[in-house]
């Protein structure tokens, strides 16, 4: 057999050395005028700043978005151009909705246990504000002739003119969070989720209150310190993520009035905001590390993606991901030190875990005859999650492997398992394990 | 000839205004697509009576995406729902006894009657179909279950089982201009798991036209498993007479559901099959089922290219209808061979090769006149009831290999046949159905499909009326 060069196709493990995000943004609001690549840009220059990464040693940036720019929709590699990084770092962008970050994350480890890289930035960054409104396809197809075609007679300008009524059918469509299998508002499948699987409003209320109260500890005390970094805006810089509520009370979410649907439960109060962020992570083959002088944050055991059908629960996804994830990693919930799930709604976070602990489920839906397991609040979400945080979509699966990472490193616990749901019936997890 | 009742709105609207003593038809509910994961998504099942089923309702409904409500005095009975409701979240509600709140209304109702013991025991079925039977859904379900009278060891049993057919086909006939239907289904002992499937299909849209039937699920055919979708995956089926009407319809369906389609018709056909089985994506096979060669060549043709078959449509069929006294020589000859003759010359020739493979399905198009008897079809009756009596012997034979055997009878189908009649008996044919109307050729295709399954591996030796609950030949 011919030696194998460069280390292609040889089996390194795939550890996590750093992680920035830029502070998580109302949408609309501080980074109106900072699209996806900017973000991407905040966020990445961060990681390269605060881990010293000598540039030369990067191989390739893997990306993800969920809105695109869509004059450069392959964000990664104009992150690498707009940094100056060596013209060698090449860059591709990925996407899987909701759980898009952590796409990145485990393409780059795929990568690295692979042997095609060593060092590898991935990450995600979304700009809700920046979603492009456009044109619906009857207005696109009756201009064209005009934009691309020979030169044109009035009488063009008149046919074409008279193709675009009615005004309604030309006017840009509003983007919305809907299915488009099913055109359900993701909204709408959460409060389906909350009614099939009884989930009151008091639960879902009680669980966005503490998502609050421990994002909002969490930043009070410094613990995101290492992992936010702060960013320039024409209006000045931004600090620090302002979505979160720590003097939010169960009384003051009870107040609010159900969105989707009259007699709802699901509200602004217990659902993720759209935000615009990015996230970072430096991902590494553990031998560069050792041989850059890197103490590992982390490693990244096992992970799994599944696909639910989603005219069914929708967001139920990570029930089924996560024991696959787990068995991969050849452990059991309750052996996993802290549990990371990604919050769209209350209602789904609760429905998940219910079905987690639920007999039945395992029978019917895993084909197995015990219930994968109760989660404990005191390991779960212990630095509050999308609710309290945000959800810039892409970028939110590396705020948690980064988040989850750090955590591991500073406790010296052993391992962490992630469970994220995204549109489409997706669901994703991932187990993070200590390096010794 | 399309049907002005159901079709033309404004005669609707017309008939309905004016306040005629005309019976307008209510469209039915029928299946768009393959055969889905859920397929009663949503639907609000009202489970009644107190039987032995109720561990496989509970998982066959909540499976597939059904709400449902439970009838009983305390939340105990709700014990067997709970696992599957959390599986699937579809969580139970609990109903109380005679009490039908005001407002709500159900999709279909589901008795098992597989408890009752003695004729005062049927009163159980009043008790909870009564106070529910107004507030069924348009293409609303009823089905129930039951143990079969012939296994019964007390005469005083088997009456009031037996009783059962008798409420259902009653019940068929009051809801069926609400488009809802009512069929009955007799689970032997030991074969309660197979009845998910057949109620799947009974409770789904794709029974549209099957109305006033009794199901016999019996554990004489072997064979256990049963895919909810695609369930014909890698399956090659060989369907006759599938140029146009219910071969064209059943051969599109059969290939929807995964099946490599065999369309056989006459090379005279050869046009309007060839475009059939091109637009499946099957093959076209041209003969005439009553050349002698015919058998040789087509069991030739299985072997050759698939290695065998699994399952076989005998679908071909003529009518040359004329009394008794008046018939020619030639018109009983043509009816009989190939209604009959070619079906078992057929069947023998695949048999004795053995082509038929292990879990096959042979399904054989009899007819309700053929039960029932009919003026001027002499010979096609024969034929017809011949089918009936072939299917029932042939089952027995072939069930240790997982072979079931079964006829379609269908009633008034709008087909090419039904065209031809005159307009005035047609007319009257189509409003003796339960449902007041004709059915369509794809209501019989899902019947033939559904039994194509491996999942109604409970049923074989039976024939299988779709007729919409037709009055005659019951």
């Amino acid at each position: 057999m011919a030696k194998k060069k460069n280390g292609w196709g040889k089996r390194q493990r795939a550890v996590i050395v750093h992680g920035v995000r830029t502070p998580f943004v109302k949408a609309f609001g501080q980074f109106l005028k900072l699209d996806s690549i900017d973000l991407a840009d905040a966020a990445v220059k961060a990681l390269l700043d605060r881990s010293e990464i000598p540039h030369e040693d990067i191989d390739s940036i893997v990306w993800g978005g969920v809105i695109f720019p869509s004059l450069a929709p392959n964000i990664a590699r104009e992150v690498a151009l707009d940094l100056r990084l060596p013209p060698s770092v090449e860059g591709m962008t990925c996407t899987r909705a909701c759980a898009t970050g952590l796409q990145a994350v485990t393409l780059a480890a795929a990568a690295i246990e692979r042997g095609e890289a060593d060092v590898i930035i991935a990450g995600g960054s979304d700009s809700t504000s920046n979603a492009p409104l456009n044109l619906p396809q009857k207005a696109v197809h009756a201009l064209a002739p005009l934009a691309f075609g020979k030169a044109a007679s009035p009488s063009d300008y008149l046919q074409v003119l008279a193709q675009m009524m009615p005004i309604a059918e030309i006017l840009p469509k509003m983007p919305k969070i809907a299915e488009r299998t099913t055109g359900q508002v993701m909204g709408e499948s959460a409060e389906e989720m909350a009614r099939r699987n009884e989930i009151t409003r008091e639960a879902q209320d009680h669980f966005a209150e503490r998502s609050h109260h421990r994002a909002a500890a969490a930043i009070s005390s410094g613990r995101f310190d290492d992992e936010v970094t702060s960013v320039e805006t024409s209006d000045g810089a931004v600090y620090t993520d302002n979505i979160v509520r720590g003097d939010t009370s169960f009384e003051k979410l009870s107040k609010l009035r159900p969105v989707f649907a009259s007699d709802g439960t699901v509200t602004a109060g217990n659902a993720s905001p759209l935000t615009d962020g990015a996230a970072a992570v430096l991902v590494m083959s553990e031998n560069k590390a050792k041989a850059l002088g890197y103490k590992p944050l982390a490693a990244i055991r096992s992970w799994a993606y599944v696909g639910v059908d989603p005219a069914d629960q929708l967001l139920i996804g990570p029930a089924l991901a996560m024991p696959k994830a787990l068995d991969r990693a050849g452990m059991q919930l309750k052996d996993a030190s802290f549990v990371d799930m990604h919050e769209a709604f209350a209602a789904q976070v609760l429905s998940v875990t219910k079905a987690l602990a639920s007999k039945g489920f395992a029978q019917g839906r895993l084909g197995r005859s015990k219930a994968v397991g109760e989660i404990d609040e005191d390991t779960f979400n212990i630095h509050g999650g999308s609710i309290s945080i945000g959800h810039p979509f892409a970028a939110t699966g590396a705020r948690m492997v980064t988040t989850m990472a750090n955590e591991l490193a500073r406790t010296g616990q052993e391992t962490a398992i992630l469970g994220i749901c995204a549109a489409g019936g997706l669901g994703a997890a991932a187990v993070l394990e200590a390096v010794a | 000839m399309s049907d002005l009742l159901l079709e033309n709105e404004q005669a609707r609207r017309l008939i309905k205004t004016l306040g005629l003593p005309i019976p307008v038809p209510e469209r039915l509910a029928r299946a768009t697509g393959p055969y889905e994961e859920r397929p009663l998504e949503d639907k609000r099942v009202l489970v009644g009576g107190r039987g032995e089923l109720q561990d496989a309702l509970a998982h066959t409904l909540t499976k597939a995406g059904a709400n449902p409500w439970v009838i009983g005095e305390t939340d105990s009975i709700l014990q067997p729902y709970l696992a599957p409701g959390e599986a699937w979240a579809r969580p139970p509600t609990r109903v109380s006894p005679g009490d039908a709140p005001e407002g709500e209304r159900i999709d279909a109702i589901v008795f098992d009657g597989t408890g009752l013991q003695s004729p005062g025991d049927l009163r159980e079925l009043y008790d909870v179909i009564h106070p529910w039977i107004r507030r069924l859904n348009r293409s609303g379900r009823v089905v129930v279950i039951g143990r079969p009278a012939s296994d019964a060891k007390k005469a005083g049993r088997a009456a009031t089982r037996a009783g059962l057919e008798g409420f259902t086909r009653s019940v068929a006939k009051e809801i069926g201009g609400n488009g809802s239907t009512a069929n009955s289904v007799f689970v032997q002992e030991g074969a309660e798991g197979r009845l998910g499937p057949v109620l799947r299909f009974l409770l789904s849209p794709r029974s549209a036209f099957v109305s006033c039937q009794p199901f016999h699920i019996t554990k004489l055919a072997s064979g256990d498993d049963a895919p909810d979708t695609q369930p014909l995956e890698g399956k090659v089926a060989l369907v006759t007479g599938a140029a146009r009407g219910i071969g064209e319809a059943t051969a599109e369906l059969m290939a929807a559901e995964g099946a490599h389609v065999v369309c056989l018709d006459r090379p005279a056909d050869d046009g309007p099959c060839s475009e059939v089985a091109r637009r499946i994506g099957g093959s076209a096979l041209l003969v005439d089922i009553t050349d002698e060669d015919a058998p040789a060549r087509i069991a030739g043709e299985l072997r050759e290219e698939f290695g065998g078959v699994d399952i076989v449509v005998h679908n071909a069929g003529v009518t040359r209808d004329k009394t008794l006294a008046r018939m020619a020589p030639e018109a009983w000859e043509m009816a009989v061979d190939i209604n009959l003759g070619a079906v078992v010359r057929i069947t023998d020739r695949l048999l004795s090769e053995n082509l038929l493979r292990t879990g096959g399905r042979i399904i054989c198009l009899s007819s309700v006149s053929g039960i029932a008897g009919n003026r001027g079809q002499t010979n096609y009756s024969a034929s017809k009831a011949g089918i009936v009596g072939f299917v029932e012997a042939l089952a027995q034979q072939l069930a240790k290999r997982g072979v079931t055997v079964n006829a379609i009878a269908p009633g008034f189908i709008e087909t090419r046949l039904t065209s031809a009649m005159p307009v005035a008996i047609r007319e009257a044919a189509r409003r003796l159905s339960a449902v007041a109307q004709g059915g369509k050729p794809e209501d019989v295709g899902q019947t033939i499909t559904f039994l194509a399954t491996p999942g109604a591996v409970g049923l074989t030796g039976q024939t299988v009326r779709v007729c919409g609950g037709a009055l005659v030949g019951a």
